[in-house]
């Protein structure tokens, strides 16, 4: 099959690929060995290549690549070091220099205290927050909708392609916290757009041109899910489910996101987020507003599962 | 280093943004001795917030102004200067002001209070409210780690109106009721030292705050965007409500009163929604507040649309003045005849003023020279 072939194919769907570990003994803290196999799969899956570095390029143009990641409760409960980790070194082996990889969050002092070592230099990857003196926020106001806000420089003048690493979790306003939500990361002011759950301005948030133009992948970290009492961190409500979801429809991703944290919660004796009081709307509107897909009907989802033996097999999403 | 010096070294720069009549406050104010109070910080505020719940639910309210966000652990409310640190809440602006000017009290605008006066104005970050057409929103629509902060002790601050021989201290240019706790501390403090405070708002303040902080202010000026609850909701983002009901509270409590009314083309600039004004205030605060039109100019998110016309603000003068309002002026007109008071009963100048300059004034212990009647205000 040509990429060619795949991409006729798949346009009519999107693509949504969790890939699962059942290794118990990697269930709390996953070796990036483990992660890079999972991430292998997952874009193999995705893109329906063989080679990752031919699923990399389908998605990553030369150019620094942004990393963004999410940081909120540092050690406890941000994106995993291990999966970036994995990432980048993928990224390197396919022939990308790790000085054009930047992780980043809206601060150094969350990345670091998550465990991202923080570098600005010129060697290796670097790793720093929107807040470093020499980048800030644009001078220009971006709008989308009702988001008028200033954008990260990091994301509008350093990098050339954005991978979006979120960690899936409740939000006590937005219900989801996903890949959208955490884009709420690259604006100067999130604090104005959590009314009415966050909709419609998470969905408009993936129409800030820069974001629209240089989000290509979203991959989330789905490894621990806190399912209840979101975004903070509170360990009661901490479950292991061992994913990483990916998808180049950051929607789509966060629909099959959702599913997995209702599904938790229902497992857990929870009422539903539209229960709770938060309904998660801002996908729908995303939709609407023709920024990827909603409908589930419209997504085409492939679960791996990773035995304790490192075996693949096909999986089942809950 | 010297005043003059340092000023002309600011210009540009971060302290520099606000408009003609303002004295840049030097950073080493009082000497370089100083110099590290007036340093830039990356430092925010970890002091507890006053005036928020605990929800059983988890989470707390903040109970300052009507939005009454629910902030869980590690998020913010809307204004982005208070956080929820493990269902604790806390202002982060306290003691860290990003802007620090002296302004002729005219500027703010207030008109009837203490004409001449320089006021030490003081903002930190942060608004409750998203006004589309704001001035300041490079400071009022930032997070507190996005603007240059320097620190400032309530005590310094009034040391600094001692030294400056600065008589009044107003609370400004982006919205003091999401810095109350350091407002309230100043106030309480510049009370003991005879230096009077004055808060420049847009009135989005719950009645319980409110009534707490009134006591320690002397005058406040309520920017009341507009009299319909759309414009409040589309343009404002917030809601007109709460915004009368804390400007009767204010003009109950005894403070020294005055409204700016921001009028912007075709957005709020009917001849209907002027002459509901007039009756709002005529029906509630009284015929004898002073009521300041302003000019818009094309800002922030309004860019589109172009300044208020002469002719509209005249015209809103007219229908004030002939709804019995006894002190309408216009403002962002220099030169205009607005800018100056009137006597109400002889129609003589009261006060002359062009921009923020007083030419004359004819005022004597709250008495009209010419004719004898009562002007209202601190003069
Ligand atoms: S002061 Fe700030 S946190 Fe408190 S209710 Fe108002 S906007 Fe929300």
């Amino acid at each position: 099959m040509t990429d060619q072939t795949i991409s006729i194919v798949y346009d009519s769907m999107s693509r949504v690929v969790v890939v699962r570990s059942e290794r118990p003994s990697e269930a709390k803290s996953p070796s990036v060995g483990v992660f890079m196999t999972m991430l292998e799969v997952g874009l193999n899956e995705l893109t329906g290549m063989v080679q990752v570095t031919d699923a990399i390029k389908k998605y990553i143009p030369p150019g620094v690549i942004g990393l963004k990641v999410n940081c909120l409760t540092r050690q406890y409960n941000s994106t995993s070091v291990a999966l970036v980790e994995a990432l980048i070194a993928l990224l390197v082996r396919n022939g990308r220099d790790e000085n054009d990889i930047i992780i980043w969050d809206r601060t150094s002092n969350e990345l670091d205290g998550a465990g991202f070592k923080l570098n600005l230099s010129s060697f290796g990857v670097r790793a720093f927050g929107t807040d470093v003196s020499r980048f800030g926020y644009s001078r220009e106001i971006y709008s989308s909708g009702e988001v008028n806000s200033l954008v990260s420089r990091i994301l509008t003048e350093e990098i050339k392609s954005l991978i979006n690493l979120p960690v899936l979790k409740d939000h006590s306003i937005a219900g989801l916290s996903g890949g959208l939500k955490n884009l709420y990361g690259v604006i100067n002011n999130p604090n104005k757009y959590h009314d009415s759950n966050c909709d419609p301005f998470a969905a408009q948030v993936l129409g800030i041109a820069p974001v629209k133009e240089k989000l290509k992948l979203t991959i989330i970290d789905a490894f621990r899910i806190q399912y209840n009492g979101g975004p903070g961190f509170d360990s009661r409500y901490l479950t292991e489910y061992g994913g990483i979801i990916l998808s180049d429809d950051p929607v789509a991703a966060d629909t099959v996101a959702l599913q997995i944290l209702e599904h938790l919660r229902a497992a857990h004796n929870l009422p539903s987020l539209e229960k709770s009081g938060r309904p998660v709307r801002y996908l729908a509107t995303a939709e609407r507003l023709k920024y990827g897909t909603a409908d589930v009907k419209n997504i085409q989802l492939n679960v791996k599962t990773m035995d304790s033996q490192g075996a693949l097999h096909e999986g089942s999403l809950f | 280093m010297k005043r003059r010096l340092f000023i002309k070294s600011v210009a540009g720069g971060t302290l520099a943004t606000t408009l003609a009549g303002t004295e840049f406050l030097p950073r080493f104010l009082g000497g370089i001795e100083n110099a590290c109070a007036f340093s830039f910080t990356k430092q925010l505020s970890s002091k507890e917030a006053r005036f928020y719940k605990r929800l059983e639910s988890g989470g707390i309210e903040c109970q300052i102004c009507p939005r009454r966000c629910r902030v869980t652990d590690l998020e913010r409310g809307y204004c982005g200067t208070r956080e929820n640190r493990a269902d604790k809440y806390y202002t982060l602006v306290y003691g860290f002001p990003c802007s620090a000017n002296i302004d002729p009290i005219e500027k703010k605008p207030l008109f009837h209070f203490l004409p001449g006066a320089r006021a030490f104005s003081l903002a930190t970050a942060g608004c409750n409210v998203n006004c589309k057409f704001c001035q300041n929103w490079e400071i009022s629509q930032m997070r507190p780690e996005q603007t240059d902060n320097f620190e400032l002790s309530p005590q310094a601050a009034i040391d600094i109106c001692i030294r400056e021989r600065v008589p009044v201290i107003a609370y400004t240019y982006s919205e003091p009721v999401i810095f109350y706790e350091f407002m309230y501390d100043i106030a309480e403090l510049g009370q003991k030292s005879g230096i009077k405070s004055v808060m420049i708002t847009g009135g989005y303040i719950e009645p319980e705050p409110l009534k707490a902080l009134l006591p320690q202010l002397d005058a406040v000026k309520v920017d009341l965007k507009a009299i319909r609850e759309d414009y409040y909701r589309n343009i404002v983002g917030g809601q007109l409500k709460p915004v009368l009901d804390a400007i009767i509270q204010i003009k109950n409590s005894g403070a020294w009163l005055e409204i700016v009314y921001l009028v912007v083309p075709t957005l709020n600039d009917s001849e209907a929604e002027f002459r509901d004004l007039a009756h709002w205030i005529k029906n509630y605060i009284g015929i004898e507040t002073p009521v300041h039109f302003s000019r818009f100019h094309p800002l922030y998110l309004l860019k589109n649309l172009p300044p208020t016309p002469q002719t509209t603000l005249e015209r809103a003068y007219e229908i004030c003045r002939a709804e019995g309002l006894e002190y309408v002026y216009l403002g962002n007109l220099p030169g205009h005849r607005a800018e100056s008071t009137y006597c109400p009963k002889c129609g003589k100048i009261l006060i002359e003023r062009r921009g923020y300059q007083i030419l004359q004034k004819n005022i004597e212990r709250n008495l009209c020279r010419f004719c004898r009647k009562v002007v209202p205000g601190i003069f």
